[in-house]
Formats: C-alpha cells, structure tokens, sequence
C-alpha cells in the first residue's frame, strides 16, 4: 500500500499549476468567453446546398442590408440522410451590442433564400439563436444562482451527515475539492478560449453532484474506519480509507468515463456541436472530480483533524 | 471454505409459516424480474390507461423536433408595472392570433415573476408554416389606436370628396384618442342600412368618457384606427357618441368586417409584447443530433455493461439486468411525466448508464472485500448491501440536490437533462437495493452460482 498522503503536496501542486494557467489566460482573453445565451447576440445558420458562396460577400451584403455588423462563416455538419457527405451551412453571427430582433432575422434570411448570389437550400428551416444582452446577464446570475445554492446545500447536508467525522469541516474541505473542480473546468475553458453558456453550467452542476459523491464515499470509509482504527495515527487511518475505497472510486469513474467518452467520440465523428459542448466539460470534470477527491479533500480534511489534535494536546499540557 | 451460512429468517416465517425461505427469496426474484419486465414492456407497447407511450412515441423536445422558442417581453418602460392579469390576458389574445395562422401545436406558458411569456412552436414536418414566421407576426402586432389627425392634412375636393392634402405615411400624429385597452368588445355585423358590413364596438367606461369627447369636437371628421403604424380605416363621424357604442361603418365585406372586429379586438394589447429571446432549431439538424445520440447511448451501455461483466462476473451481470430496467424507467417517467425527451435529457440518460452502476459498484466492492475476509457468500451480501446503504444514500442525496437547482433555473432543454438525472438517481437507488438485492441474493442461494469466481474473487485468502 502506497503512501498517499506524505505526497500530498505534489497533489496541491499540480492543481494549482493548472488552476493559475487557467488564470493567466483568463487575463490574457481579459475575461471569460460567454456564450451568447449569458451576453446577449446573435447566430443565425442557414442550411446551404453546397459551400460554393463568397462569405465574404455575404457579410458585406448583409452588413449593407442591416446596417449593423456580422461576421459570416462557412461550417458544415452531419448530414442524416447521407453518412457520406456534409450539410454545408452559412453562419451569420452578430455581437450582443447589435442583437437582431425578430424582423431583422427574416430581413435576413429573406434577403439570402432570394438572392441569387447564394445557394441558399430551398424549404429548410434556419437555425437561430437571438438572445437580448439584458436576458444574458439575467440568465447568467440565474445559473451562477444556482450554482451557489447547490454547493451551500451539499455543505448543510454532508455536515450534518458527517458530525461524526467532524462535520462541517469535513463538507467544507469536500467543498473545496468542488471548487477546485469547477475551477479546473473553467481553467480549460478559458484556455481553449471556449464559450461558457447554460449547457457548461450544466455540466459543473453536474460534476459538483458527482465529486462531492465521490468525496462522501471516501469519507464515509474513514468515518467507518475511525471507529475500529487507532484514531492517533490519522495519517494511516485516512490511507487506508482511501486504499480501501479505491476500487470503487476507479470503477466508477471507468464506466461514467466510458459512457460520457463515447458520447463524445460519436458527437465528434458526426460533427453534432450541442452534443459535444455537453460532453466535453464532462469528460473533465468527472477527471478532476475523482481527483480532487482523493488527493485535494481529503487530504486536507486529514491535515486539519491532525492540527486540531495537535492543538488539543497543547492546551492540554 | 467457509460455508455459506444462512439467514434467520424466524421471524418472517412467523407472519408465513408455509414459505420456506427458499420461496421467499424466489417470490422476490420473481418481483424483481417482473419489475424490469414491467418498464421494459411499458416503454415497448406503451399504455394510455396509465399515461405513457412507448418510446418511439414519446414527446421529443424542439432542440430535436426543430421549432422555435421565444421569449416574449413586454414592450414597456416599466416592466414591475405589469400585472398577471394583463400578462394573461396577452396570452389569451396571442394564443388567438396563433391559433388563427393555423397553428394548433404550440405552447404557451407565462412567467408571472419575470413578466414574461414562453412560447414554444414545434416544427411539423409536411406544414409549410414558418414557425419562425409565426413569432415575428406575434411580434409585429399590434398596438390598436384611434387617432385625430392634423386637420391640415386633409381636406374636401369640389366634389365634396375626402382626400389627403400629404403622403398617407405622413398622416399619421400620435394624437391618440383611445387605444385597445379602452375597447371591451368588437363584432362583425350587417348593416340594415345598405346591406353592407360594419364593426359594432363597445367601449368601457373610461374609453365611452375620452370618445364622447372626441367625437364630439370630431363631427363630420374621420378618426383614424392604426395597428401599430398601419392605417387600417378612417371611419367619419357623423354624430358625438355618448354611450360608448360605436360602429365603424365603410362598405366592408364581411371578411373585411371580421378581419377588422378581429384586428380591434384581439389587436387590443395594453401594450407590445418582443420576443427578446428567440432559439430556432432545424428539424434536420435535430434529427441528425439525435441519431448520434442514441447510437452513442447504445454503444455506451454495451461497454458498461462489458465492463460490468468483466469486473463483476455474476454480479455484474445481476447490475447489467438492473441497468436495463433503470433506462427504461427512466423513459417511463419522462413519459408519465408528459416531459419531453431532449438531447441533453438522452446525455442525462447516458450519464446515468455510467453513475448508475456506481451503487452497485460500491455494493459490489463491499461484497467481495467481505468474502476476503473470508465470510460465507450470503451474509457477505447482507453486509454488503447493509454497510453499502448509508454511502449510498448520501452520495445520491448530494446529485439529487444540483439536479433540483438545475431544474429549476435550467431553460428548457437542460430541464430535461435534469429530469433523467434526477430519475435516474432515485431510479438506480432503487434499482440496485431491491432489484440487484433480490436477484443477487436468490442467485446466490443455487449452488451452482456459489463458485467464489462468479463473483471475482480468485481465491479466499485468510
């Protein structure tokens, strides 16, 4: 049996690392790159026959049509109906400041399905997505809301759970292994520049609900340890939890990862964006919320108890 | 080796005395497959007696159906000012206007904290409807209003002809006599007169008052009726009308009658509602997304329950039965629920292939840490499943709760991912403490499957 736990400091380094490059470029980006779900703007997609059409042109027409700027972009995706070939689509996205209303979109889209300089595929529908800047920032305080509600439940929870293996500290340490995944998801984000919408949300929420899972199984060994183990060798109590409670922390985290990696492995192949948006945070989360199980909270859930002990034996003298 | 002890199970053969224990465990056995059968063959056929349709007819949400949804705002300054009653009444006249573009398939629910209206029109593949269209319509109509016009700006030819002296765009003040809240009722009617058709009004009280008045200083004038900035009549007025009944007369057909009564009465908007919030999806794209991912769900579940089978053997095999049963119950509740299924609600699904072992994963472990320690198979079961409980419990309890936060901020799609994430939790709870429980226990009765590989433990180390 390895010792853990005199390693921990590698551990706390490592996260660490991570979380400050995810920092540095958050500054470098300056700021998170929101969605227009949490910022307001507009995207149109508009089904194409093939990517034979002058973007370039598109966007200047367009711009001359509205007055307001757009940025066109070629894109494809999976065609359902053919394995073999594409959907060739015109993007058409607009930034929060001139968000398009109802009018302006079919202005928009009328002005391309009569145009004869675009190909545009007859008898489809586009895809749009037009949020105004106020219900961005409103749907962002919601879901960050929400966020904060959760973890200040699990912490109420796990700490009159856990009163045994002193309580709330013993949450409060969960939850910062909680923090540190939410952190670690966003530090990949910011670093792949990805935009963070209700879906990421989501998927934090989720990971939270799952690391803090994880955490409470370990937890729990050791609040089952501690009543047969000798509780002044802290350090091999918690060890041996840990030990004890590995297998299932690893096969639990193959057949999640299993199933959320094939998601993503299919919504890559086929090109479906919303499906890999979801899939992707998840992939890390469900990583950094095994670890930070093992080597973040309890760790210092383990260091916390030993300064208590050590504090208790001092005012005892 | 030691041998399998039993269990005491005196005092249940006190309530029984004809069951041997042997029975019971298999009357659990078979309530546990019949369980599994149950879900299953509800999603496979379905039942309208208790609500639910089989699965390929369960409601799927717009992100795979294609549609729009938009959220409709009201369009003033001070929007703590608008009442529910107002916002309901908006409902009713837009639900109207929908309903009159032949759109039935729809749904409308208002938001009374945000002031505001949800709208959802799913795409209906053979309608050439846009639903796309159809929002903007909503959005273009209508704030009805009387208005005085500049006497300027007209006048009477030598024929005694009424004519614009400015452009027709040009017309148009802003001097608003009354506007659609004042009007309590339009109706299309024949007008004895000259056969011809008119629109009866009545006004409310305050609406009778400012008419009066107008109407009395407009005599012999017109009073100009916009929609918004669209003239739709300038009726004269030939005498003051004092009751707060009125009638727009002016040769209309009765199409043009109704379409006007139609315009007033369901154009009578206390104000403007946009739609600040619009999501479009393509039925081809939704589609497309939602082959993807049921094949990825599919070949999900085969790998978990691969790797269930390699990890676990028998067990693991008990768990993979089980799974099945959690899929399609969770299918079961959505439709039972009348929730539809949405993309991130089958990656909910997926996810709970995964996190649902996880209770067997922790039952399992416990199982076979117990049989090292070298106890009988069917008390290392008991413990297993009894010591496995409260972890359980708690570590479903913390999912539970950010499902409840996601559902209740999340918009519509990610509503349905936190639905199956919060059935599939409750469900494989329940799963693996009585449907695994059950199965487990009585397969582990036979002697056949007591060999201690079944359950992954090469041999027993003391």
């Amino acid at each position: 049996m390895m010792e853990l736990m005199n390693k921990k400091n590698y551990f706390f380094i490592l996260s660490a690392v991570l979380i400050l490059i995810g920092a540095l470029f958050l500054l470098i980006n300056g700021g998170f790159n929101w969605d227009i779900q949490f910022e307001g703007g507009t995207i149109i997609k508009i089904e194409m026959i093939d990517d034979d059409y002058d973007a370039t042109a598109a966007e200047a027409d367009i711009e001359n049509l509205l007055g307001k700027g757009v940025t066109v972009q070629k894109e494809t995706t999976f065609n359902p109906e053919d394995q073999e070939s594409n959907l060739a689509l015109m993007s058409i996205k607009v930034s929060k400041e001139n968000t398009l209303d109802s009018a302006e979109i079919n202005q928009v889209i009328d002005f391309l399905t009569e145009s004869s300089d675009y190909n545009v595929q007859s008898d489809t529908q586009p895809q749009i997505q037009s949020v105004a800047p106020f219900i961005g920032v409103e749907l962002r305080n919601k879901a960050l809301m929400a966020a904060g509600w959760a973890m200040l439940l699990i912490v109420v929870y796990v700490g009159i759970r856990f009163r045994v293996m002193s309580g709330i500290s013993a949450a409060l340490f969960g939850i910062v292994a909680l923090i540190h995944d939410a952190l670690i998801m966003l530090s990949v984000y910011t670093v792949f520049n990805i935009p963070v919408n209700e879906v990421f949300v989501a998927a934090i929420l989720t990971i939270i609900g799952y690391s803090m899972n994880d955490t409470i199984v370990i937890y729990d060994r050791i609040r089952e340890n501690s009543a047969v183990m000798n509780k002044a060798d802290i350090e091999k109590m918690v060890n041996t939890s840990i030990w004890q409670s590995l297998p299932r922390t690893i096969n639990t985290l193959v057949t999640t990862l299993l199933t959320i990696t094939t998601l993503y492995i299919f919504a890559a192949i086929y090109n479906v964006e919303s499906i890999r948006q979801f899939a992707f945070p998840l992939l890390i989360g469900l990583t950094s919320g095994s670890y930070s199980s093992i080597f973040i909270a309890t760790p210092l859930w383990m260091m916390w108890r030993k300064y208590r002990i050590k504090k208790k034996l001092l005012e005892a003298k | 080796m030691a041998k399998p002890r039993r269990i005491d199970y005196s005092s249940v053969q006190k309530k029984e005395p004809k069951l041997k224990p042997g029975a019971k465990l298999w009357i659990k056995f078979t309530v546990a497959v019949l369980l599994v059968a149950f879900f299953v063959i509800m999603i496979l056929v379905g039942s309208p007696g208790l609500g639910v349709s089989k699965v390929s007819d369960v409601k799927t949400g717009i992100d795979i159906r294609g549609g729009v949804s938009a959220t409709l705002y009201p369009d003033v300054d001070d929007i703590g000012s608008v009442t529910d009653e107002q916002l309901q009444t908006i409902q009713g006249i837009l639900e109207n206007r929908i309903e009159a573009k032949g759109t039935f398939d729809y749904n409308m629910s208002p938001d009374y904290e945000n002031k505001r209206l949800l709208l959802e029109i799913p795409y209906t593949s053979g309608d050439d409807t846009n639903p796309q269209k159809v929002i903007d319509d909503l959005g273009e109509m209508a704030l009805l209003t009387f208005q005085r016009w500049d006497e300027e700006k007209y006048g009477f030819d030598e024929n005694g002809r009424f004519v614009f002296l400015v452009e027709e765009s040009e017309m148009k003040d802003d001097d608003i006599i009354l506007d659609g809240t004042d009007v309590k009722d339009a109706v299309a009617m024949l007008n004895r007169e000259d056969n011809s058709y008119m629109v009866a009004l009545s006004l409310n009280e305050t609406g009778a008052e400012k008419f009066a008045v107008a109407t009395s200083e407009l005599i012999n004038r017109p009073i100009a009726i916009y929609l918004d900035d669209e003239l739709k009549s300038y009726p004269f007025v030939s005498s003051a009308i004092t009751g707060g009944e009125a009638s727009i007369t002016g040769n209309f057909t009765i199409e043009e009658a109704v379409e006007m009564a139609n315009y007033i009465k369901y154009g009578a908007l206390p104000f403007a509602m946009t739609a600040k919030e619009i999501n479009s999806i393509t039925p081809i794209l939704g589609e497309s997304a939602l082959n993807v991912t049921l094949n990825a769900a599919f070949v999900a579940f085969i790998l978990v329950v691969l790797f269930m089978l390699f990890r676990y053997r028998l067990p693991g095999l008990v768990a993979s039965i089980a799974l099945i049963g959690l899929v399609a119950s969770e299918i079961f509740w959505i439709s039972a629920f009348n929730a539809s299924i949405t993309l991130p609600g089958i990656a909910g699904i997926i996810l709970t292939i995964g996190m649902g072992v996880d209770a067997n994963v922790i039952i399992y472990e416990r199982i076979k840490e117990e049989l090292k320690g070298g106890i009988g198979l069917d008390e290392a079961i008991d413990v297993g499943f009894k010591r496995a409980f409260s972890t359980i419990l708690d570590a479903n309890v913390t999912t539970l709760i950010t499902g409840a936060a996601l559902y209740i901020v999340g918009s519509g799609p990610i509503k349905g991912f936190a639905l199956t994430l919060i059935i599939g939790i409750i469900m494989s709870f329940f799963t693996a403490i009585i449907v695994v429980k059950y199965l487990l226990k009585a397969l582990a009765s036979v002697k056949t499957f007591q060999k201690k590989w079944l359950y992954g433990i090469k041999e027993v180390t003391k």
